[in-house]
């Protein structure tokens, strides 16, 4: 499959009164079209940092970052905008909807974004909000949703475009396992069943072992890749013990 | 550190935010403090001004007939047993004056005020800004405000010329410049002051002695007066001081009131500001209060905690506002001064004025503080830690305090405000400043419909960016609501101001027009035998009808008593076919014929309700010292020919004034063209015979410009104050905003990540500053439009008898200034918003 994601020897530095602090330490990958990636870490291992540079919404101190063929990197900020627009979707841990919105509007948020107006996409945010499983409830305000159907929002919201990678940081952290593990489904499914290429970051094993591969990250750098492949049962056993053998 | 630490480090934390609350205090302190001083200034200039016109002399004496004291009465005064002095002062109200002729000839029209140098320097001190004082041996030197000879280019050594002197009088020429006191604060600073000798001889008709100043040995005023009655044979009237200032004082009645009002605006505003700050921080720290109570902090420590803040930014505003205040009352003084709306002195030290000020700051930034300080006290720690809680927001609770607010600060202002009360109504401006306040807290109530409407021209312009910036004032109603309240009470006074000066000119400009048939008229500057000048004016180019009017003073005799009144001769005919005069009560057409019959009169509307006067009553009028004869009121009218006294001329038919007050000379006459004659035809005709007699050519037109001129040099002053209010406002907007974008930081950085660019940021958040400017300044449309109804017809319905004027512009124009205003203050809170770093908001923290 043709790569859809690669960085380049990306390094990031943060100043500091005295100094600088180094979050990542020349790091480099590719993912391919389709695929389902899982970068895993410890905290402040460099992860939600690395999933921010492969999205653009930071820029690298130093290396560089291509989208689907676009240097992202070298885009000023209107045109980096407007590439994550078009190329990525994103799904966070907390307070991933805006409340004012109702649901349908929230799922229908790139577009408006974009200038189109909710009606020019019903039939997509309808499709989406199916495959969500909340078809009844594209008129409801985001307060009287669940956690786990605020997050199946924000998941349709971050398919609506149709990105090209579809980024997801901790997306289970703040919901019960039984919420957690719909949603991870859900990712897997949209990898599974539309292609979508997927890029997660997470600390739990659990959810990593949706992944088809995942990247260990300590220290700001890839410390393995763990090569799980494309599994229905989504076992985590095979990736603990791997995890075990590196110390984690 | 103490816990009293905390309370300035919660200050300190948010710079931005607290110097901008701070800022708001102290401009409406500023503007109470600068309004009490410039209205203390106007009542000291107008008592030095009554003072340094009596100078030293207790009494004046001042002729009845228009045609001044003789020579002997003037005698007869000086040798009165008790005077120490007396100085004669002979006047004529307008004279048209130029300089030298040639390609520069400037022409003027100009008060002439004649006194004797010797004895003036007995009685009054003058103060001079150049030159010299008049001088006994050169009687053609003239003495000129100092302003208006800058204003005109006039300079010492120059040549007046007075129109309609004897061919053999020589040219007067400027020996001294007057400084605006004494006579040179008179007739806007538009006069010359010279020997009266010299008056006396330069015309045909000498310029008539108007009144007598008397220096009074102490002790020997009643044995004066008692004198006055029993030796002078004229008829006259005595004045004091008293009486000078009252005269002096009529044009400025009311400024005071109405600035001070101003300045309570701009304070209930700043106060709006304050309440609002401290909510919005008691929101975003309740988790933190809760920590300290959770901790053992007592609900009195959080009280205190909250009430320090609120103590900070009154000290801090008050004390700020004074300097201000003292910066922004000379700017006052310095326009009024230099525009002569009013009379005005230099700046006052009044420390009672920047007392009350900073009092009145301390004490509305208190009461505003109260209430977010008393629920800071009651947050209960385990609501305040629940992980689910969300801020109260609720409308319900916060408005009964704002309420309490409102009426703090009018009641306030009701105990400080009768020290510098003009003359208006005192319970019609309560009301204007009530509904004032009360309309901004009723926008607060009607925000969400009211923005849910005006937002979606804004949404459909400016798209997602639009269509949330709307969404996002549905956030913190409360919050916004007093956002927006405070920016049209401010917008309001404009829009109410507006009104109120366009109502005024409205009626200005209707006055003139039904008394001047025709709409040009030329007055005299001495009066003469109607029928001898009658084939003059009749001879004018282009003229139809010229019907000449007899202006006489005269006295309604009550049961018991006498009253000064002003009568105007009129030909009923003129005034009937040119369709002139308002008819407030009574028949037209039986007045008019009334007035031909003889016998009857028409009253000024202001004069039948100042003595109970009606159709068909008897009114006896006689002329001093003379029989009363009884004249039936035939009608009664809106408005009437202009008079010393403020209700007006009664007027009836030249016939009457001639067969029984003896009256056959006219002052003035008025002059209606032929259909066909173009304007500027005829109105150089009318000013050519004006300027052949040396008399005062006047257009309808040329009248009313000149009122409304008046009226907006002194509307522009309160308009600047009432753009401060909106300058306040605008604070109020760009502190809600910010807070806003930080307490949205997270949300706006799910929106950048999601593709909106930070100029759509910008849009987003200017979008929604301009909807609260949109809805400001509809809300202040209909606020301030009830405002000037209330004023209009209610506290000063005698001033606007042409009713309500709507300056439609104008309103539309405010409305555009909301958005304007309010769009420049979301500027820094949308530069704010777009470039927040998106990682740095989208941390894994609650």
């Amino acid at each position: 499959m043709p790569v859809i994601l690669e960085a380049r020897d990306l390094v990031k530095r943060y100043p500091l009164r005295s100094g600088s602090v180094e979050a990542l330490r020349g790091v480099s990958l590719s993912v391919a079209q389709g695929e389902f990636v899982a970068i895993m870490g410890t905290s402040g291992s460099g992860k939600s940092t690395m999933l921010h540079l492969l999205g653009g919404l930071d820029r690298p101190t130093s290396g560089e970052v291509v989208i689907d063929g676009v240097n992202i990197s070298r885009l000023d900020d209107e045109r980096a905008t407007i590439t994550r627009r078009q190329k990525t979707g994103f799904v966070f841990q907390f307070f991933n909807l805006i409340p004012l919105l109702n649901v349908a509007e929230n799922v229908a948020l790139p577009f408006l974004i974009a200038g189109d107006s909710l009606a020019d996409h019903r039939d997509r945010i309808d499709e989406l909000l199916d495959l969500v499983g909340l078809s009844g409830k594209a008129g409801h305000r985001p307060d009287q949703l669940s956690a786990g159907e605020q997050q199946r929002v924000a998941l349709a919201r971050a398919l609506a475009p149709s990105p090209a990678i579809l980024l997801a940081d901790e997306p289970t952290g703040n919901l019960d396992y039984t919420t957690g593990s719909e949603i991870l489904h859900l990712l897997w499914d949209s990898c599974e069943r539309l292609g979508q290429t997927i890029v997660l970051v997470t600390h739990d094993a659990g959810a990593a072992a949706y992944a088809d591969r995942v990247l260990v990250v300590r220290d700001g750098e890839i410390l393995d890749s763990i090569d799980l492949g494309r599994r229905a049962d989504h076992e985590a056993r095979p990736l603990i013990l791997r995890l075990a053998a590196l110390g984690l | 550190m103490r816990l009293a630490a905390i309370a300035w480090r919660g200050l300190a934390v948010r710079p931005l935010r607290t110097a901008l609350t701070a800022m708001g205090v102290a401009l409406g302190v500023a503007v109470i403090a600068a309004s009490l001083m410039a209205g203390q200034a106007a009542t000291d200039a107008v008592r030095r001004a009554a003072q340094e016109l009596l100078g030293s002399a207790q009494l004046r004496v001042r002729a009845f007939e228009t045609a001044g004291f003789t020579p002997r009465t003037i005698t007869t005064l000086r040798k009165i047993s008790g005077v120490n002095n007396a100085a004669a002062v002979s006047e004529e109200r307008v004279r048209s004056v130029t300089t030298n002729p040639g390609p520069d000839e400037k022409v003027f029209t100009l008060l002439l005020i004649g006194v004797d140098p010797a004895d003036e320097a007995l009685i009054r001190t003058y103060e001079l800004a150049g030159g010299s004082f008049l001088d006994d041996g050169d009687p053609t030197g003239v003495l000129v405000n100092a302003g208006w000879a800058r204003e005109n280019d006039v300079q010492i050594g120059d040549a007046l010329l007075l129109n309609g002197r004897r061919a053999e009088v020589p040219a007067n020429h400027v020996v001294g410049l007057l400084a605006d006191t004494g006579f040179g604060a008179l007739g806007a600073g538009a006069l010359v002051v010279l020997d009266r000798s010299f008056l006396a001889e330069a015309f045909e008709v000498p310029v008539a002695v108007r009144y007598v100043d008397l220096q009074v040995a102490e002790g020997r005023e009643a044995d004066v007066q008692a004198s006055l009655d029993a030796l002078l044979t004229e008829p006259f009237v005595v004045e004091t001081l008293a009486d000078a200032e009252r005269q002096l004082g009529r044009a400025q009645a009311g400024f005071s009131g109405l600035a001070f009002l101003f300045g309570l605006v701009a304070l209930a505003v700043g106060a709006f500001l304050v309440a609002n700050t401290l909510a919005m921080t008691l929101a975003e720290r309740t988790r933190e209060i809760g920590l300290l109570r959770a901790a053992g902090t007592t609900s009195r420590q959080v009280l205190g905690l909250f009430l320090r803040q609120g103590i900070a930014l009154a000290v801090i505003g008050a004390v700020g506002g004074v300097v201000l205040g003292v910066v922004l009352a000379s700017l006052m003084i310095a326009f009024l001064q230099s525009s002569r709306a009013l009379l005005i002195g230099g700046l006052p030290f009044h420390p009672l004025a920047l007392l009350l000020a900073v009092v009145l700051g301390v004490v509305v930034t208190l009461a505003a503080a109260l209430v977010p300080a008393l629920a800071a006290a009651r947050v209960s720690p385990l609501d305040a830690l629940r992980p689910s809680r969300q801020p109260g927001r609720t409308l319900g609770g916060r408005l009964p305090w704002l309420a309490g607010l409102v009426i703090a600060a009018v009641a306030i202002g009701l105990v400080a405000y009768p020290l510098q009360r003009g003359e208006s109504s005192l319970p019609g401006a309560l009301l204007a400043v009530a509904i004032l306040l009360g309309g901004a807290l009723l926008v607060t109530v009607l925000l969400q419909p009211a923005a849910a409407i005006v937002g979606r021209p804004f949404a459909a312009f400016f798209g997602a960016q639009g269509y949330l910036g709307r969404a996002n004032l549905r956030r913190d109603p409360v919050r916004t609501g007093l956002t927006v309240g405070a920016l049209a009470i401010g917008l309001a006074s404009v829009v109410a101001l507006g009104i109120v000066s366009s109502s005024a000119r409205a009626t200005a400009e209707r006055w003139v027009d039904s008394i001047l048939p025709g709409g040009y008229a030329i007055r005299l500057a001495v009066t003469d035998e109607i029928e001898t000048i009658r084939p003059t004016f009749e001879g004018i180019i282009g003229v139809e009808r010229a019907s000449p009017i007899s202006e006489f003073p005269a006295v309604e005799l009550a049961r018991d008593s006498q009253r000064e009144v002003a009568i105007a001769g009129i030909d009923p005919t003129a005034f009937q076919d040119s369709g002139s005069l308002i008819m407030s009560e009574g028949s037209r057409r039986i007045a008019f014929q009334g007035l031909r019959d003889g016998g009857s009169i028409l009253i000024p509307e202001a004069l039948a309700a100042r003595d109970g006067l009606a159709l068909g009553d008897i009114v006896d009028l006689a002329q001093p010292g003379g029989e009363g004869q009884p004249f039936r009121v035939a009608g009664i009218v809106a408005y009437s020919l202009p008079t010393t006294t403020a209700e007006g001329a009664i007027l009836m038919s030249l016939a009457d004034a001639r067969d029984r007050f003896g009256v056959t000379d006219a002052s003035l006459w008025v002059l209606e063209p032929e259909d066909d004659i173009p304007d500027a035809t005829f109105g150089n005709a009318v000013a050519a015979t004006a300027a052949e007699l040396s008399a005062l050519p006047m257009t309808s037109t040329d009248l009313a410009s000149e009122l409304g001129r008046s009226l907006d040099r002194l509307i522009g002053l309160f308009d600047v104050l009432a753009l401060l209010a909106v300058v306040i406002g605008a604070l109020g907007i760009v502190n809600t905003m910010a807070v806003g974008v930080v307490e949205r930081g997270r949300e706006i950085a799910i929106l950048r990540s999601h593709g909106m660019t930070a100029g759509q940021v910008q849009a987003m958040v200017v979008a929604e500053a301009s909807i609260i400017g949109a809805v400001g300044g509809l809300a202040a449309v209909g606020i301030g439009t009830l405002v000037a109804v209330v004023t209009v017809f209610f506290a000063a319905p005698g001033d606007f008898v042409g009713g309500l004027a709507m300056p439609w512009g104008l309103l539309l124009a405010v409305v555009l200034l909301g958005i304007g205003v309010a769009s420049a203050a979301g500027i820094f809170p949308a530069r704010a918003a777009a470039s927040m770093p998106i990682t740095e908001q989208l941390r894994h923290f609650e």
